[in-house]
């Protein structure tokens, strides 16, 4: 069950409707905000992937600029690691970059 | 994952977020564990530096846990550097000596004994040594780390007892020029302000000191006042080195090493051709001195004439021009207060004293002086030279209480406090620290006792006194908290308390006596310094059928050394040897030094006195009580100080000298050694503290980039550095810090290939008797290519 400490940024004059949009993501936990357009949250969620998902989710939102993760804790996926239950895949759910023509040592 | 583990994690994943964008969140702490729960903090000195930060060691059931500054003290404000916020480390660490420890021969292996054999061994071996060759055969050799009261005791035995001025101590390697530079300009010892005048100054004099790292609380206090004020401050560094200081520098004037003297004649010149000096404050308060003559103003400007701005910068190698000079000279003049700061860079010379005068010849010349904002502030390195050594009657020639050994009135005194028969002090000095290891070289001192230092890697030229203590014919007993590489060389080992593990006071640079309270016991059988005293002196009083040496342990017998007995100590050092004196102690009594947060500026005569802070500008009516009660006219300053019949100031001629061994074609390059911010001293102490040794694992070599290229050179490569005396191989750092033609390391690393003293030359200043480690000449070659390396620790 990873945890992560973010900074959501977001247009300063839409604060209100973000902070209303991300009160529909049961995984986010807001914590505070000020009138500079940051919001400080955390997320917890079952999986890396999830919590990548909803990353890129909320960074397609209109009005939010970034979302900056300051702090990251997979202890558990770590454990699972090791115990062999699961694989771990960082960026799983990209598509693999095209292979660049110029570069020769692929 | 628990549940509160969890909980915990979030929080701090919240704060961490939050911390990014200066957030305050309104996270609620009630159920959360808080780290300083059970703890007992105790107030204290740091142990290490000069700059005397006051600190709390936070306790838990009796084992030491942290450690916080003190907001309120007037020196560190609640700061701390990261040796102070680490050096606690040493309370519980596995090396510590916890039992005595002996060998016949220095060639055996030491084995444990009891205390009981072991004070009779240290007893029996200097009773020998004296009945062979009285007391000039005997010595102490302490340390600026020592407390006052374990220092005053120690000298008290040394000189009442077994009749021996063979007392000296390592700020004589330090300190000894500032000392004799006050002497002969103030007529006393120790600065006339203090730290008070950093937040007042409109200009800083910062020359042969890179406070940024010796002394880096202080160098906050200043950086914080330009960075504050950065078009009414001026920063001026002088010294052959750039270094972490020069960085907030407004001028920083690369002199050639040891032409420093030069500069500061150039700039009286300037001063008194622009008529920037103060005729009043001259007119009322000053001598004019050349060599044993006093002379007047016209010949002092004569002297000064000969350092035309062009003449200087010429003189100090041409990487600074006439105009800078002028600047310079005018920026210290006019401004609204000056303090001039410096430590080694002076001291540590041949001409140390000479150096120190000149630097006051400038502050008496311009009246810089006496008032808030304007000093000649002398950084002292340790934090206790001037408390125990300077004060305490730790150096050869002075008794406790700034007295000179040679003068008969100063002896009597102190031998009727200490009630001890008329002409039982010897009326000479002792052997100052060159000569006494000199007299251990030959076996001419018998038995000798070094305490809380390492002479075998911090005397310069160490080669060369290291064969003397290897001596099986001179008994070394050391007393420390470590092993070191003076224990090695010793046959007796004792094994002390360390700091807050035992009560005492500590004197820092600004004259100020703070006080550090026992905390936790010491491990194992540790003990205190001055039970250890009392106890060997007990039995050398027995052995020698001495009934003096016993009268002077009478007034401690049966006190706990815990608290009752260096109070005792302290009660007779501060009521009875400091009574009248410049340093007058009296106020500052255990009782109004526990009341401080921090401590009492003497002269402090009264209790109510000192419970104020006691004096922040000495000689100043209304500000200093002996001012007012030494006064002998109406001037507002009065300058009683115990060394100046005509209680003036006095401004020295003095003349450009060079150093005792500078550069030619068969040693090219000046050697320069000095400090860094990550250790201190031989690192018996930072060298077991993890994160200091992360920082900085071993000695390197500063090269200059131009002449790194012509060596051949590259950064982390091995390079030879021999002189006359001596070789080390170090890797070298090719930074632009020292000047052309110069190369600088420092002298922490206890690697004998890393060791610089063994390069360094044993040449003293004349007068303080202090050694020049700041010059001399080497040779530079590459040796190989980068090396990997291991940090080494006795």
């Amino acid at each position: 069950m990873p945890i992560s400490g973010v900074v959501i940024t977001c247009r300063t004059e839409a604060t209100e409707k973000v902070l209303a949009d991300l009160g529909q993501y049961q995984s986010l936990e807001i914590h505070g905000s000020d009138n500079k357009g940051n919001i400080v949250a955390v997320i917890e969620s079952d999986t890396s992937e999830d919590m990548e998902r909803l990353i890129d989710t909320i960074n397609k939102h209109e009005d939010i600029f970034n979302v900056g993760m300051t702090y990251l804790n997979t202890e558990d996926e770590a454990e699972q690691m090791a115990r062999g239950e699961r694989l771990a895949k960082p960026f799983g759910f990209r598509k693999p970059l095209a292979p660049d023509p110029s570069d020769d040592t692929q | 994952m628990t549940q509160s583990r969890r909980n915990f994690i979030k929080k701090a994943a919240a704060l961490s977020a939050a911390s990014y964008v200066s957030m305050n969140l309104p996270i609620s702490m009630q159920d959360v564990a808080k780290a300083d729960e059970g703890l007992v903090w105790h107030r204290g000195s740091c142990r290490l530096c000069g700059v005397g930060c006051r600190v709390e060691l936070g306790v838990k059931n009796g084992k030491p846990m942290g450690l916080r500054g003190v907001p309120q003290s007037r020196t560190n404000f609640g700061y701390v550097c990261m040796k102070g916020m680490h050096f606690w480390k040493c309370m519980r660490h596995p090396d510590r000596l916890t039992k005595p420890l002996y060998r016949k021969s220095k060639k055996d292996k030491f084995k444990e004994i009891s205390w009981d054999e072991a004070l009779d061994i240290a007893a029996t071996e200097f009773a020998n040594a004296h009945k062979a060759g009285g007391g000039n055969a005997v010595a102490y050799y302490g340390s600026g780390q020592a407390l006052t009261e374990e220092t005053y005791f120690f000298q008290k035995v040394m000189r009442g007892g077994l009749q021996s001025n063979n007392v000296e101590g390592n700020p004589r390697l330090c300190m000894a020029s500032a000392v004799g530079g006050y002497l002969t300009s103030f007529g006393a010892d120790e600065p006339i302000g203090g730290y008070s005048d950093l937040e007042k100054a409109h200009c800083f004099f910062i020359i042969g000191s890179n406070t940024a790292e010796a002394h880096p609380v202080l160098f906050r206090r200043i950086m914080r006042r330009k960075l504050d004020n950065a078009a009414d401050v001026k920063v001026i560094n002088v010294d052959p080195r750039v270094s972490q200081t020069s960085r907030i520098a407004d001028m920083h004037l690369q002199f050639k090493p040891g032409t420093d003297l030069s500069l500061l004649n150039g700039m009286a010149n300037v001063i008194i051709e622009e008529k920037l000096y103060d005729e009043e404050f001259l007119k009322n308060y000053t001598t004019f001195k050349s060599g044993k003559d006093t002379v007047d103003f016209e010949t002092y400007k004569a002297q000064v004439a000969q350092y035309t701005p062009v003449e200087v910068a010429k003189t100090c190698g041409g990487s600074f021009s006439a105009e800078d000079v002028k600047t310079v000279a005018r920026w210290f003049a006019a401004s609204r207060g000056t303090v001039t700061l410096w430590t080694m860079g002076l001291n540590q010379r041949k001409q140390g004293v000479w150096a120190n005068n000149l630097v006051h010849n400038l502050h008496i010349l311009t009246g810089q002086l006496l008032k808030d904002g304007a000093d000649s502030l002398s950084l002292t390195g340790q934090p206790n030279a001037c408390g125990g050594v300077r004060e305490g009657g730790g150096l050869c020639h002075i008794l406790p209480g700034h007295r000179p050994v040679a003068n008969e009135k100063m002896r009597a005194q102190v031998e009727q406090a200490w009630g001890v028969p008329p002409g039982r002090i010897p009326p000479k000095p002792g052997l100052h620290t060159m000569a006494m290891f000199s007299a251990v070289n030959d076996a001419k001192i018998r038995a000798i006792w070094i305490n809380c230092t390492s002479p075998v890697q911090s005397l310069p030229n160490c080669n060369l006194y290291n064969k003397g203590m290897d001596r099986d014919d001179v008994f070394i007993v050391t007393t420390d908290i470590f092993q070191t590489l003076t224990t090695q060389k010793s046959n007796l080992v004792l094994p002390t308390c360390f700091h807050f593990e035992k009560t005492g006071v500590y004197g820092c640079t600004e004259r100020r006596s703070q006080i550090t309270a026992k905390a936790i016991d010491a491990p194992g059988d540790a003990k205190p310094e001055v039970w250890i005293i009392r106890e060997w002196a007990g039995r050398l009083a027995e052995k020698m059928n001495d009934p003096v040496i016993a009268q002077c342990i009478k007034p401690f017998e049966g006190l706990d050394e815990s608290y009752e007995l260096p109070k005792a100590i302290w009660d007779e050092y501060t009521q009875k040897l400091t009574a009248h004196r410049d340093n007058d102690l009296r106020g500052a009594t255990y009782e109004v030094l526990e009341q401080m947060y921090d401590g009492v500026q003497w002269p402090a005569p009264t209790k109510d006195f000192a419970l104020t802070g006691g004096t922040v500008k000495k000689f100043v009516k209304g500000r200093d009580p002996m001012a007012d009660t030494e006064s002998k006219d109406d001037l507002p300053y009065q300058f009683y100080g115990p060394a100046h019949a005509d209680r003036k100031l006095w401004i020295w001629l003095r003349d450009q000298a060079d150093p005792e061994e500078i550069p030619d074609s068969e040693y090219p390059f000046y050697l320069s050694t000095g400090r860094i911010i990550d250790h201190w001293h031989t690192m018996s102490m930072t060298g077991r503290v993890p994160e200091l040794m992360r920082a900085n694992p071993y000695a390197y070599v500063e090269i200059n980039p131009k002449d790194a290229q012509r060596l051949g050179i590259k950064p982390g490569d091995m390079v030879e550095l021999k002189s006359r005396r001596g070789v080390n191989v170090l890797p070298a750092k090719v930074y632009e810090g020292p000047v052309e033609g110069m190369v600088f390391a420092y002298w922490h690393d206890q690697h004998e290939d890393r060791m610089i003293n063994k390069v360094t030359k044993d040449a003293i200043d004349p007068g303080s008797k202090e050694p020049e480690f700041k010059i001399c000449a080497v040779q530079v070659k590459r040796v190989s290519g980068p090396k990997p390396l291991t940090p080494y620790i006795v």
